[in-house]
């Protein structure tokens, strides 16, 4: 992924594993496309400010054009669709983008000591793991399929198995919505079940965006089958061949003139009797399908943020923040919109907020949500979310959405505070871009008296270790916790 | 964690209270909201025999006007105070400063009297009533006593409240005719603790800041007056440039910790920021 929207004749990768004594860390949402992500994105920025082109520009004269797809990657990926000119433009209007440079100038003009950034993120990112041979071929140890089935009970109620289990992301709502599109049932009548083996004995779970993509579509595959044993028993009852028989919204009915028809609820209860089947039908229309992709999804999106920084302090405030994500079809606009204000927030929480902090001699020292720090609603702006729809390959067309906020947002907050102090010199600040980073490396663009940003972190370790704060060591036992407020 | 065994008694009147916490000895704590204490107690780093609740005794909340000053009850919630017309009238800033406690649900638990009593420098309110010149007034089982709040913050979450003493009220002289303020808080998120705050107050005559009172949050092991800054602003032009100039001397003599919220110096820096800002909003300018 690390070519990422962009078309590339020639690629050299190189990855460095370090082994470190600090707290092992287990997959993170987005598991390897927010730091793919996060490196693309943050040196094409930089490409653009070398080559002194617009850095939007620079990503249109490189981006895979929407007619290219699907479009195969200098790294052998096959991007499935897309349309980057379009969820850029309407990024830019949402935004306000030509305005906010306006303003940007401005401030720069009048050495305002609050500085606007803009930052930029066209990301796109795999999801929908996995195929198995691909699986097979990175020696995972298992493959990439989902499972499904479905169950229709004589009552006409539809009970849903899906073995991507939910974990409160809304799957009992979007899942009961395509089955009900696909089996005519009303929505009411279903009933997911997952996150029990007992219950869902065969899954591979959720994670990696996959859950609709590969989940979803299994739904599909068992829905197919369904529909395929009840039309058995339909033509029966219709006394119509099989292939005199259609189906639609939820209701078999004969070509012929007699204008018969049955629900599938109705079939269902039939099916359960068992009273009037054909000769050699079994008297079930369940169905259990397993649904192997045979290829990734790539949502895309453009990601606008714009900062405002203090330079007298280093404060970095987000003052608008533009999603447009481009994931497919879209199965249930609010869930979706709820991953991404949750994926969002969690991206920028990596830019400006969360990190573990050690001390020289490898103790911990961000144990608590007190120095660990995590935003809240009140820290972060009202984002602006939007679509456009450029649908996957698979039948229901739909990509995955769950962890894209994540690498989307945390270039856009980066590239953004690096935006604002370019003037002053400034190429890059680590994250997370904390108050005192920010300011100190204004303080050293600047040239003041200020020592390099490494001298003064060796200060800081040193001032820890004295043991005369009060608040962030609570390793050493004798201080306070802090606790949030008064008593 | 769970806290260690503790009694527990909740008395009805300020007697009853001295008195449960004198026969609880040393090992006998006040709780009011229980925002500071609770987090103690479950980390285990307080383990008190005895737990005396206040949060049944009326007459430890409540603001009354007293003529030149206003005393306020000790139990008075953050919350209590902020919405106050007697405190919005006459001592702004506390109820400015108030706002900016942690979050809704620990403003409508938390008490200033226990915010005070706790002495933690990284509170918002220690700072402000250091600034307005408050006296506090504590009971014990000889009587009543009253401190100057330049006297109450002793060392790092330690007052001049003795053992068996309980802070029963804050007064505050009413600030006069010309008076601003602010309460400049600098924090990383909106429910952490100040990495450094200012509480500034401002009287201006004549175009000029005649008297300038500056508290200064979170810049030492107790709440600290900025003295040298105070002197540099009193007979300044009301005018940004000057009281920034002024707001230069606004770390002297501090002693800021170092923590992963920020380094010294950088605590120093922002110190003589806030003060120029919180200047400039209390003088109007």
């Amino acid at each position: 992924m690390y070519n990422g929207i962009y078309k590339m004749d020639a690629y050299s990768f190189r990855c460095t594993g370090i082994f470190t004594t600090k707290m092992p860390t287990d997959a993170y949402r987005g598991a390897g496309r927010p730091e793919a992500t996060f490196a693309i994105e943050r040196i094409v920025d930089e490409l653009a400010a070398e080559l002194g082109i617009e850095p939007l520009e620079l990503r249109a004269r490189n981006w895979i054009k929407h007619e290219e797809f699907p479009y195969t990657s200098i790294c052998g990926l096959t991007y499935d669709s897309g349309n980057y000119e379009a969820a850029t433009a309407k990024a830019k209007e949402l935004f306000g983008y030509d305005e906010l440079r306006a303003e940007q100038q401005r401030r720069r003009d009048s050495g305002d000591p609050v500085q606007l950034g803009i930052g930029i993120s066209t990301f796109t990112e795999m999801c929908g793991l996995a195929p198995s041979r691909v699986l097979g071929s990175l020696a995972y140890g298992a493959g990439g399929w989902e499972q499904a089935s479905i169950r229709m009970l004589p009552t006409g109620k539809v009970e849903v198995v899906t073995g991507s289990s939910a974990h409160g992301q809304g799957h009992e709502t979007a899942w009961s919505q395509i089955v009900a599109d696909q089996l005519g049932v009303p929505f009411e009548d279903i009933r997911v079940l997952h996150g029990d083996t007992q219950i869902s004995p065969k899954g591979m779970d959720t994670y990696g965006s996959r859950s609709l993509a590969v989940g979803g579509m299994a739904l599909v595959s068992a829905c197919d089958k369904v529909i395929a044993l009840a039309k058995v028993i339909a033509s029966g009852m219709l006394e119509a061949p099989p292939e005199e028989v259609e189906f639609a919204a939820g209701v078999f009915s004969a070509r012929n003139s007699s204008g018969a028809s049955k629900t599938i609820q109705e079939i269902a209860l039939a099916a359960f009797a068992a009273h009037d089947l054909p000769d050699g039908v079994e008297p079930t229309i369940d169905a259990d399908a397993t649904y192997d992709p045979d290829n990734f999804s790539f949502p895309h999106g453009t990601h606008l943020c714009a900062t405002e920084i203090d330079t007298e302090t280093g404060f970095v405030k987000i003052r608008s923040y533009v999603a447009v994500d481009d994931i497919g079809k879209v199965v249930n606009p609010m869930i979706v919109d709820g991953q991404v204000h949750g994926g969002i927030a969690q991206g920028i929480a990596q830019a400006l907020y969360e990190e573990a902090v050690y001390d020289d001699a490898g103790n911990l020292l961000t144990t608590t949500l007190a120095d660990y720090l995590v935003p809240s609603a009140a820290d972060l702006p009202s984002y602006v979310t939007s679509r456009t729809e450029s649908p996957a390959a698979n039948r229901l067309g739909v990509k995955g959405v769950g962890e894209a906020g994540t690498i989307a947002s945390t270039p856009a907050v980066v590239n953004s505070i690096v935006d604002a102090l370019r003037p002053m010199g400034i190429r890059d600040i680590t994250m997370p871009c904390t108050p005192e980073r920010v300011w100190r490396a204004i303080q050293t663009a600047r040239g003041g008296q200020q020592a390099s940003a490494a001298e003064q972190h060796e200060a800081r370790q040193s001032d820890r270790t004295q043991g005369n704060s009060p608040q962030g060591v609570a390793a050493e036992g004798d201080d306070a916790p802090q606790t949030g407020g008064a008593a | 964690m769970i806290p260690a065994k503790f009694d527990y008694v909740r008395p009805s009147t300020l007697d009853e209270a001295v008195s449960a916490l004198a026969g609880g000895g040393e090992d006998a704590k006040v709780i009011a909201g229980g925002q500071s204490l609770l987090p103690l107690l479950r980390l285990r780093l307080a383990y008190p025999d005895l737990l005396v609740d206040v949060g049944g005794i009326a007459e430890l909340r409540g603001v009354s006007d007293q003529g030149d000053s206003l005393r306020i009850g000790a139990r008075s919630t953050h919350y209590d105070i902020i919405g106050d017309p007697l405190v919005a009238a006459h001592c702004g800033l506390l109820a400015e400063a108030a706002g900016t406690v942690a979050d809704p649900a620990v403003r409508h638990r938390g008490t200033l009297g226990g915010s005070l009593a706790h002495g933690d420098p990284a509170g918002d309110l220690p700072a402000v009533i250091l600034a307005l010149d408050a006296t506090l007034t504590a009971r014990g089982p000889g009587g009543e006593r009253e401190i100057s709040a330049a006297d109450f913050f002793v060392d790092y979450l330690t007052t001049a409240l003795q053992p068996g003493e309980i802070l029963t009220a804050i007064t505050i002289p009413k600030l006069g005719d010309g008076w601003g303020y602010r309460y400049e808080k600098f924090h990383r998120t909106a429910q952490s603790w100040a990495t450094v705050g200012v509480a500034a107050l401002a009287r201006r005559s004549n175009g000029t800041v005649a008297e300038a009172r500056i508290g200064l949050t979170n810049m030492g092991s107790v709440p600290v007056r900025a003295a040298a800054a105070e002197s540099a602003a009193a007979g300044a032009p009301a005018s940004r440039d000057a009281l920034r100039s002024a707001a230069a001397h606004a770390d002297d003599g501090t002693e800021p910790p170092g923590d992963l919220h920020g380094a010294p110096d950088y605590r120093r820096h922002l110190a003589r920021v806030l003060t120029g800002r919180a200047l400039a909003a209390a003088a109007g300018v």
